[in-house]
């Protein structure tokens, strides 16, 4: 079959993410691949699940609790 | 006590906005598919249950095709009874089959509309409203409301007292996010409510005269610093913004980031006269079943419970009032003055980076303050022009309804540029021996003041080191209401040689537009006062002209009615002025003069409209 699909929780470009753009990819059910269609990225859904992690690195307080006390508090 | 207020609100739309692009996919476009209506209220009672169990009353916001379904207006109708809910009106989810039919048009941002049509729509929906429910709504809303549609709905609907009117930093950014295809340009407006006047919604009316009569809120609680630089929809108090993100644990499905947001908006009454706000408005088909953005409908409705948890668990211990939009305008109009401005001192809270920003919205301007950029102003719209700025079909401006600024750091570079010009900013260079430091790149940290009318942001002392000379230089800048002007004095704490001087070169590198791309500069005009007066036409020739004593430095931009105009107080001030030129784009008015220990340099940027 030619034409692809959204596939599984639509998932977005990793690498577009990256660059703010948020673009879904589409699924290739003969390659087993998202691929996207504005950039070169294409990959498995445990390889743009990887790439979403990775993304997640630029968020170093995203685990972090703030007390009211610490919106002026600075090391 | 601090008061924080929340306004949630829901809307039944009967075709989502995202929905029928994802969960249609592969079909032909229908939208009066069964199931997609079926969902979509589906969804709208979820969210309203996330509100009622969590003990907080809504504004139900009904779409023009949820007025033709008996089912989502028996519910409005229940929960308007059972728990207080407001039944308003929102002019988003105009897309049903009736209006189609009626108007033969895809659009569906009542702003984007002919004045001829918006007119048509609002007295189709209203009338349907009034036919449905009996009486005329007290709010409305969309995503953005022009100054012609608001007017024409408070003289048609003298009812209506609040609206949803903007969604703060919501422009090319956004329209970038979403690979060039959503046409929401709408930069340059306050972050939290304010009294829209009546010629520029984005722009506070100054007094009755220019009121509105409505209180207008934004579309969501933004986060003032990643919203600034980043997606918008990534970072709100939206649930789901976090969801798109992905600022979030993908494992264990926890979002500390949410409530930090939530808190730090709470943290803002200490800088507003006790008072502070947060808006939560998420349309249906953020909500899914399908899923969206990489999360299971499962993450969805967790995070939207968890939302609403979190507010209901404020209320439960007395930290939060929660208010209809009605309920909310009266509230507002009670407690703020028309030239009390709202502040913002806001930190980074996601990426560690501890930088620290302070915004500044009155009836004149809005003002970014950058202190990892030592103090220097990084945007600023001159509101005290109250430009007219129709939008929409049949205007100049079909799309764009941003407030036009003369300094976005992002848009037109700030300090850093490449190979060669300038970037719009104010701030100062100090001079030694022939070293010149950028206070730009002094970074440092602000603390809040209020002395009368006085706004004071005191920002700890920087210490500049030249090859045989340290200075320790300390800022000051102070909004006074209603001044339309801004302060700025640097004073020199210490120097390692106390008989040495330096030179102070204040400076304010500005433009005007609402995209990234310039505009022509021939129509502008550079002025400097004083002993005499010099005057020079943008030709983008480079020239530069300075005057010894100067009264004032000033430009004029005919394009967005404004002047701008820099005065100072110092020791050997000299006012200056530089044109650009086309690979640079930009003017710079300046003073330069002279700095010994002990002494302070005084300027005032000031605002105003020139016809």
């Amino acid at each position: 079959m030619a034409q692809s699909g959204k596939g599984r929780l639509n998932y977005r470009c990793p690498s577009c993410f990256m660059r703010d753009l948020d673009i879904d990819m589409f699924y290739d059910k003969d390659k087993k691949e998202f691929y996207c269609i504005r950039c070169q990225y294409t990959g498995t859904e445990e390889d743009v699940l990887e790439k979403n992690e990775m993304i997640r690195f630029r968020y170093r307080d995203m685990h972090k609790r703030y007390a009211m006390e610490d919106f002026e508090k600075f090391d | 006590m601090d008061k924080f207020i929340v306004n949630i609100i829901h809307r039944p739309e009967m075709v989502p906005e995202y929905a029928e692009k994802v969960t249609g996919h592969g079909k032909a476009e229908d939208i009066s598919r069964k199931a997609l209506l079926t969902e979509s209220l589906d969804i709208f009672k979820t969210q309203q249950e996330c509100a009622h169990k969590n003990g907080l009353k809504t504004t139900i916001q009904m779409t023009y095709a949820s007025l033709f379904n008996e089912e989502a207006i028996a519910l409005a109708k229940e929960h308007h009874e059972k728990y207080g809910d407001e039944i308003a009106l929102t002019l988003l989810g105009l897309p049903c089959e009736q209006f189609r039919k009626k108007y033969k048009t895809k659009d569906f941002c009542i702003w984007m509309f002919s004045m001829e049509d918006k007119k048509s729509i609002v007295d189709d929906v209203f009338g349907k409203f009034y036919e449905t429910f009996g009486f005329y709504p007290q709010s409305t809303g969309s995503y953005y409301m022009d100054a012609e549609l608001i007017n024409y709905i408070k003289e048609k609907y003298p009812s209506v007292v609040c609206a949803v009117a903007t969604c703060w930093e919501e422009g090319p950014k956004a329209y970038h996010t979403c690979n060039n295809s959503w046409y929401t340009f709408m930069d340059g407006g306050p972050w939290a409510p304010w009294i829209p006047s009546k010629v520029n919604t984005h722009a506070p009316a100054k007094d009755g005269s220019e009121d509105s009569g409505i209180v207008a809120i934004p579309h969501l609680s933004r986060d003032l610093i990643a919203c600034y630089d980043g997606n918008g929809s990534n970072f709100g108090t939206h649930p789901q913004n976090v969801l798109r993100g992905m600022s979030y644990d993908s494992k264990t499905w926890d979002y500390p980031y949410l409530y930090n947001l939530i808190d730090q908006y709470r943290y803002q009454a200490k800088f507003n006269n006790g008072y502070a706000y947060n808006m939560m408005f998420v349309g249906p088909g953020w909500m899914n079943k399908m899923g969206r953005w990489e999360a299971p409908y499962e993450l969805l409705l967790k995070s939207y419970e968890d939302g609403c948890a979190y507010y209901g668990k404020l209320k439960k211990e007395g930290a939060l009032c929660d208010m209809t939009m009605a309920e909310f305008a009266a509230y507002y109009r009670e407690k703020k003055t028309y030239t009390e401005p709202e502040c913002a001192l806001w930190r980074d809270i996601l990426y560690g980076s501890d930088k620290q920003l302070f915004w500044y919205c009155d009836p004149f301007m809005r003002a970014c303050v950058n202190m990892d950029q030592g103090g220097a102003i990084v945007d600023l719209r001159p509101y005290a022009a109250k430009l007219e700025w129709p939008v929409g079909i049949g205007t100049e401006h079909i799309v764009d309804a941003s407030y036009p600024f003369l300094i976005q750091e992002k848009y037109r570079a700030g300090y850093f540029t490449h190979y060669a010009g300038e970037g719009t900013i104010r701030s100062a260079k100090v001079c030694h021996g022939g070293e010149e430091v950028d206070l730009a790149l002094c970074r440092t940290k602000a603390h809040f003041s209020k002395e009368g009318n006085d706004r004071i942001l005191t920002l700890d002392p920087v210490d500049i080191e030249f090859a045989d000379l340290t200075v320790k230089l300390q800022t000051v800048i102070t909004f006074t209401e209603g001044s339309s002007n801004i302060k700025i004095e640097r004073k020199v704490l210490e120097m390692s040689d106390e008989s040495a001087e330096v030179t102070i070169n204040e400076y304010m590198v500005g433009c005007y537009g609402t995209t990234e791309y310039t505009e022509d500069m021939s129509s502008l005009t550079l002025r400097l006062s004083g002993s005499e007066n010099k005057e020079l036409k943008y030709e983008y020739k480079c020239r530069e002209e300075s005057l010894a004593g100067a009264q004032s430095v000033s430009c004029s931009l005919p394009p967005i009615k404004t002047k701008v105009t820099l005065t100072c107080e110092g020791s050997e001030k000299c006012g200056y002025f530089k044109e650009g030129y086309a690979f640079s784009p930009m003017f710079t008015i300046g003073y330069t003069g002279k700095l010994e220990k002990g002494e302070v340099f005084k300027t005032w940027l000031s605002l105003e409209r020139e016809d």
